[in-house]
């Protein structure tokens, strides 16, 4: 699932480890997230929203999402 | 099936502790079976017992197995489930494949036991390329 999560990490000058930590997953997870090799569950998903104080389609992009005509 | 990633985790140091327990109670029982220490014992009742010694150990690392993916993340838990699927999936079709060649084709005999091996193998093979959960 495309996402943002490596570029909100980086602003805010953390390792994946730190932001493994900080969301209780292991640093392979943050990297498989990054690297779109893992689509979070909706638990971890609003833990992450959480975290960076946005709403978790401002981080994931939602697939299901209708395109916006013209 | 040490071989799950770095062992940087909680969830896997016990896992390799555990992994090693069993193991190496799998391979004291079975060298001492190959060099002799249960000859008395072939053929009689007791033999029965220590075959399912020897194989109380293959129970106990599939628990280890469960363990881990309980006590990690969803991501790992999600790629520790596909890669030991896979390598289910593919050591019994291989080991279905050699029993029926022993029926039709007359290939030599395979021991039972050689499945677990055989899985592992499969196992350390295809982990390698099992790098996401979806």
């Amino acid at each position: 699932m495309r996402n943002r999560l490596k570029l909100l990490r980086t602003e805010r000058g953390w390792t994946q480890e730190q932001l493994g930590q900080a969301l209780g997953v292991s640093r392979q997870a943050v990297n498989a997230l990054e690297t779109e090799k893992h689509d979070p569950s909706l638990d971890l998903a609003y833990r992450i929203a959480v975290l960076f104080a946005r709403p978790v389609e401002d981080i994931f992009d939602n697939p299901h999402a209708l395109r916006k005509s013209g | 099936m040490l071989a799950m990633g770095k062992s940087t985790t909680p969830a896997h140091r016990k896992y390799v502790i555990r992994t090693l327990a069993f193991m190496g109670g799998y391979v004291a029982v079975n060298v001492g079976a190959i060099f002799g220490a249960f000859d008395e014992i072939q053929d009689r009742p007791a033999a029965w017992l220590l075959a399912l010694v020897v194989a109380a150990p293959v129970a106990g690392q599939i628990w280890a197995t469960l363990m881990l993916m309980r006590d990690s993340d969803e991501f790992v838990r999600g790629v520790t489930a596909k890669q030991f699927i896979i390598a289910a999936g593919v050591a019994m079709a291989l080991f279905s494949a050699w029993g029926f060649a022993e029926s039709y084709a007359g290939a030599p005999h395979a021991q039972g036991w050689l499945i677990y091996p055989l899985f592992w193998a499969v196992f350390g093979l295809v982990s390698p390329f099992v790098r996401t959960s979806r």
